[in-house]
């Protein structure tokens, strides 16, 4: 039953990151693929943790927290260099 | 050992129907407000779910003081995240033309 939930998890999990790879590939404006881009680092944060879980081993989640710090502060980074580039033009 | 199991099992129905929920809404909105309150609100609770059926049925203690560090770090930074990809949308010149329709429709109404 504990690997049934895992491969249902893991299966629901890239259906979403798919859906929201086409979103962020549609979306007309920035905005849009920013808030894609939201939703995405989310699940691929629960896909690093799911995988670390299922196989075992807990390097994987080290490696979950530090994707999580550093893609918070991609955010920062992305919406700052966004502004400035609209404020020069 | 069931029991853990059968609670994993109610939060990953849960966090399933959160996110189906969650990706019908980011197609169906038309503005990117709506957009950003259905993928920030619903994807978080879909993987905050997700996290605590993690959490259950995870195989030893190392992991599930590492997952508990995690579920805090994630509850801090997702409302962070969204609350800075709203205030880009706020101060974009994408969003005046989104203001001004639902300005108009409010007047409609």
């Amino acid at each position: 039953m504990s690997s049934f939930i895992l491969s249902g998890m893991q299966i629901a999990l890239f259906s979403f990151a798919f859906i929201t790879l086409i979103r962020l590939m549609l979306g007309p404006t920035s905005s849009d693929r920013l808030v894609a881009l939201n939703v995405l680092s989310a699940v691929s944060l629960a896909l690093l943790i799911l995988w670390g879980i299922r196989n075992r081993r807990t390097l994987y989640l080290d490696v979950a927290l530090v994707y999580d710090i550093f893609g918070f502060l991609g955010f920062l980074a992305i919406t700052r260099f966004l502004k400035h580039r609209k404020e020069g033009r | 050992m069931i029991i853990r199991e059968i609670l994993s099992l109610i939060a990953f129905l849960i966090g399933t129907a959160f996110g189906i929920v969650g990706m019908i809404g980011l197609f169906r909105f038309k503005d990117p407000y709506s957009r950003l309150h259905a993928g920030s609100l619903c994807a978080t609770t879909a993987v905050f779910s997700y996290l605590i059926a993690l959490l259950l049925l995870s195989p030893s203690l190392a992991s599930t003081a590492r997952l508990i560090i995690l579920i805090v770090f994630f509850l801090i930074s997702a409302p962070t995240g969204s609350s800075i990809v709203a205030r880009f949308i706020w101060e974009s010149e994408d969003a005046e033309k989104h203001r001004s329709s639902m300005a108009k429709e409010d007047k409609g109404l």
